[in-house]
């Protein structure tokens, strides 16, 4: 039971994060960014390149990972986000395309095969009675600590309430002085910074491998749907669902139906609830 | 033919289009044959995808899932009940367009990004579902082998999938050309003014929906008989949305010729990449294609060669 | 006399914001009734109820005696019932003669399918509307402000429904333009169709109209002839608020 509490904390943590980063480009456009999975894959494999193939510290790994995220984001949205002017289905199309290109591209430089990633922080310890990796934990507290910031960042900043702004009314952002085009730009970029954040401690929490991104962007886009768009709180709670499902199908039954049971909840909520768990109706 | 308003030269070009397509075989050899048979049935889950994506703006990112329900279906009755294929393909078509009812029919009551999105995780859903569950039918992640073949040799292959292919492209075109077809067109447009011109959107959709089911039940169930195996990963892939959605795009939305041109366009060209790029990193190059003429051009080779054919015709009037 | 419309008691709440606030009123057949009331009135919202874009919080709305607040929009389209918008949604890339065939068609896939356009039908309403016969093959991303206005109207007639419900049909209209459709109109009020409208040019409205009733956040201000509600006190300080 406790095990199951403590993974549970843990995976929620790490998918929290993960979804944080879609929240901020849905909240802005509303389109299903699919190339949100290639950040979560680029930013594993630059991780995995940085610090293991070529010997360079975690925390330069890492902070490599972290830059050509961002870089993802910004280019993306300069040179296709923009240039569609939010036709919502070219978006969802070329996003697509682009994140099975990432998916070659990778496959290209590191190989067909799945890598394992060298614990982040290696070692064991016990929390609560169950035993729990270093390396989990800190995910999960870089997770935390990274959600916490990003909080602190969206309510407390001048950039951060400009974006909030940009998401509820472009147009009315504008009117008061904030440079929309501006402030997508940083988003699309915090984005894909939050994404290949959250594809190292994915990686290092499953493995590495080319077609890694697909039920982790799914399980974002959902958690960011279901818990009602624009609520961070909602995501979260959300977040704590899946973690806490998924966690405790493979305690208690079979590890292999794990990803079964967040589809049907995904398709599900999706379905019978379209406005998600936590948020309003739009009109 | 008042309904489908067709004209002359409607006629010459599906003649010309279907002789060429059976002359083929005297053409060129078994080798490129069996590439053209892939892209017979490439051609026919890209019809398939756009008769309810391509029209009506509803993205389907689940299409996979259709076309391996019509391979599994088949797949199983004939290996593990020994149901003769002339029953288990149309039971196959049957069991595609009702399981698809069941399971995407609720999201097509949702927004466009929405139904993209449960479309998607339904095909992951069978990823993870299929290798698990009865794994005495569904052979799990090794899948089903040895199913039984329709034909012997490349020829007749090829006669067989050029052959569904010209039947399926000719009834999309002729249903495309109706009423119906301008309607659906016309959802993708603007879904709430074909409502307040008093249509059901929901029927109209569910409609389209299953005739894509059924055209992708039909050509899944055939193409796993060619094949002879089936595994979950070959059928319920990103990789295979991918190639469906890349092929309707080079080609042209919303027409029919665009998604056959683009299916080809497609399979030859990773033909010819393999000597240099043995896996699935050939579509890089060819999503880098696609990406770019995307972006130039939204509706594909077909407008680019519209635009062309209109210059002309201008230059000399 | 037999009523067109009868709405009663209407009632839509977005969150804590009342949108239609209990209003109540009737319309007979072949009656014209124009909607007045300064922007954010709360005008389209209540034709988005009547069509049932929007459910209502409460009340009634009754289309020929019969209730219709259960039924989706294509059944009350179906019933006689239609709408224009005040920003047109055409089918940007159908021509005009299609744009007016997705209206003319039933809602019946059989009849989709195996029956043909009636292209005469087509062309005799673009025309009625004002179209020259060359631009029948234009598409509607090529027509300009005022033809599309024509265009959605045409749409509009063509679902065979004898209530309209007109929402700003001469806004960016010339005014040889807004002559032509306000001639249209009274030859449909000569035919007996029914109508509701909501124009922000009220000279041009008031010949078209038998009777207004004027709305502000919801709530009915005023009923009766153009003049009596035009020079009511409370229509005269909600829109003199306006300005």
């Amino acid at each position: 039971m406790m095990q199951i509490i403590v993974q549970g904390l843990l995976l929620s943590g790490l998918y929290a994060l993960i979804a944080m980063g879609f929240m901020l480009i849905f909240s802005i456009g509303r389109t299903l960014n699919l190339a949100y999975g290639a950040y979560i894959m680029v930013g594993g494999y630059i991780y995995f390149w940085l610090s293991q193939q070529l010997g360079m510290p975690k925390i330069v790994g890492f902070a490599g990972a972290v830059m050509v995220g961002a870089l993802m984001g910004f280019l993306k949205h300069r040179l296709i986000v923009k240039p569609l002017k939010g036709d919502a289905v070219a978006v969802e199309i070329s996003t697509l395309i682009l994140a099975i290109i990432m998916q070659s591209v990778m496959v290209l430089v590191f190989g067909d095969a799945s890598k394992i990633l060298l614990p982040i922080i290696p070692g064991v310890v016990t929390v609560a009675g169950a035993q729990v990796t270093f390396n989990i934990l800190a995910a999960t507290v870089m997770s935390w600590i990274i959600i916490a910031a990003l909080y602190a960042f969206v309510r407390g900043t001048h950039i951060g309430r400009a974006m909030q702004a940009v998401s509820m009314d472009e147009k009315g952002a504008a009117i008061s002085g904030v440079d929309p085009d501006k402030i997508n730009m940083i988003t699309w970029a915090i984005s894909g910074a939050l994404g290949a954040a959250g594809g190292v401690f994915f990686a290092s929490y499953t493995q590495l491998s080319p077609q890694m991104w697909v039920a982790p962007v799914i399980i974002s886009i959902a958690i960011v749907i279901v818990g009602g768009i624009g609520s961070i709180i909602g995501t979260l709670i959300v977040a704590h669902i899946i973690g806490f499902l998924e966690v405790s199908i493979v305690a208690l039954w079979a590890p292999e139906l794990r990803g079964v049971f967040t589809m049907l909840l995904i398709i599900g909520v999706l379905v019978m609830r379209p406005q998600g768990l936590f948020g309003r109706e739009e009109h | 033919m008042r309904t489908l308003d067709l004209r002359p030269h409607h006629l010459v070009l599906w003649a010309a289009f279907i002789a060429l397509m059976l002359l083929m075989p005297l053409m060129v050899g078994n080798g490129t044959l069996r590439t053209m048979i892939f892209a017979c049935y490439l051609a026919m889950f890209a019809i398939s995808w756009d008769i309810l994506s391509g029209r009506t703006g509803y993205l389907s990112f689940g299409h996979p899932f259709l076309i391996g329900i019509g391979a599994y279906t088949t797949g199983i009755l004939t290996r593990r009940y020994g149901i003769p294929v002339e029953a288990s393909i149309p039971i196959a078509v049957l069991v595609t367009m009702a399981g698809g009812l069941i399971i995407l029919l609720p999201a097509l009551r949702i927004k466009g990004s929405y139904f993209a999105l449960v479309t998607l995780a339904v095909m992951e859903l069978m990823l993870q579902l299929v290798p698990v569950i009865r794994p005495d039918l569904t052979g799990g992640t090794r899948g089903i082998s040895r199913l039984p073949a329709l034909t012997r040799g490349a020829e007749n292959g090829y006669y067989l999938a050029a052959g569904l292919m010209l039947a399926v492209a000719l009834f999309a075109w002729l249903l495309m050309r109706t009423r119906l077809g301008t309607a659906l067109w016309a959802i993708g447009m603007n879904e709430e003014s074909v409502r307040g011109s008093g249509l059901s959107t929901t029927r109209l959709k569910s409609f389209a929906f299953l005739v894509s089911a059924g055209i992708a039940g039909l050509a899944g169930a055939f193409y796993a008989h060619y094949l002879g195996s089936i595994t979950p990963r070959s059928f319920f892939d990103i990789n295979i949305l991918f190639q469906i959605i890349v092929a309707v795009l080079i080609g042209g939305a919303g027409t029919i010729i665009g998604p056959i041109i683009g299916a080809f366009f497609m399979v030859f060209l990773l033909e010819w990449l393999r000597p240099y790029m043995p896996g699935t990193e050939r579509f890089f190059v060819y999503g880098s294609i696609a990406l770019v003429l995307y972006m130039y051009q939204p509706k594909g080779i077909m407008a680019i060669v519209d635009t062309i054919v209109s210059k002309m015709k201008g230059s000399r009037a | 006399m037999t009523l067109a419309l009868e709405v009663r008691n209407l009632v839509k709440k977005f969150g804590g914001l009342t949108a239609t606030n209990d209003l109540s009123f009737d319309l007979a057949k072949g009656e014209s009734l124009g909607l007045i009331g300064p922007n954010g009135a709360g005008k389209t919202t209540v034709f988005s109820q009547i069509m049932g874009e929007l459910r209502q919080t409460s009340g009634t709305i009754k289309l020929y005696g019969e209730e219709i607040s259960k039924l989706t929009t294509a059944e009350r389209i179906a019933k006689g019932v239609s709408r224009t918008y005040q920003v047109p949604r055409p089918f940007a890339e159908l021509s005009v003669r299609e744009n007016i065939r997705v209206g003319l068609m039933p809602d019946s896939l059989r009849a989709m399918i195996f029956g043909a356009p009636d292209r005469s039908r087509e062309a005799e309403l673009a025309q009625s509307i004002g179209f020259a016969p060359k631009d029948l093959d234009k598409t509607a991303s090529e027509l300009a402000m005022g033809d599309l206005r024509k265009l959605e109207f045409a749409r509009t007639l063509a679902t065979g429904a004898k209530l309209l419900l007109l929402d700003e049909v001469f806004a960016g209209l010339t005014s040889g333009e807004i002559g032509m459709i306000a001639e249209l109109i009274q030859d449909l009020r000569q035919r007996g169709f029914t109508f509701l409208m909501v124009s922000h040019d009220l000279p041009a409205m008031e010949p078209l109209v038998d009777r207004a009733i004027a709305i502000e956040r919801g709530t009915m201000l005023a009923n009766g002839s153009f003049a009596d509600v035009l020079g009511d006190k409370s229509v005269r300080a909600s829109y003199l608020g306006e300005s």
